[in-house]
């Protein structure tokens, strides 16, 4: 499940999700407060730094990946098989 | 002649003790969150409006939380 999180209003991500044919659910941070808790809200800028999370079944944090890295996917995804293969064992 | 050379010097030492303080600070500080922390639960509406919340995943599905930019941003 991927979970696409912005400060955007619902508004924007709806048109942005409709003009970049996203299927996953986009979600608007509108009033800063999850950015916030996450710890990656850029203070002077008011917008969070892009950083992925890969969060487990069991709701803790396997893997994070933070500014330039979160561009690329890859790493996200390896941890993502590496979840699916420790489940099937 | 000497003295004019020596002010010089010091001047450059003074302008190059100026400069690192002068760049911009960058933003490097990231998430305080560690692997293995637990992620902090949240309910954000989706596009549609639709309140999504992140321990209705819990024993169903792994979740990859993706912090964008803004949108229309390419990133």
């Amino acid at each position: 499940m991927v979970l696409g999180i912005s400060v955007d209003s619902r508004f924007a991500n709806k048109e942005f999700a409709e003009k970049i044919g996203v299927k996953f659910p986009l979600l608007s941070d509108f009033t800063r407060k999850v950015s916030k808790e996450y710890g990656i809200l850029d203070d002077e800028r008011q917008f969070a730094r892009r950083t992925t999370f890969v969060v487990d079944k069991e709701g803790k944090i396997q893997h994070i990946e933070a500014g330039g890295g979160a561009i690329d996917p890859t790493g996200a995804i390896q941890m993502c098989s590496m979840l699916k293969q420790k489940e099937t064992k | 002649m000497l003295r004019r050379a020596i002010w010089l010097l010091f001047f450059l030492f003074f302008v190059a003790s100026l400069a690192p303080a002068q760049q911009p600070q960058q933003a490097v500080a990231t998430t305080h969150l560690k692997v293995g922390d637990v992620a902090p639960d949240f309910t954000l509406p989706d596009q549609n409006g639709t309140p999504v919340k992140l321990s209705d995943f819990r024993g169903k599905k792994n979740v990859v939380l993706a912090f964008y930019v803004l949108a229309f941003t390419g990133g």
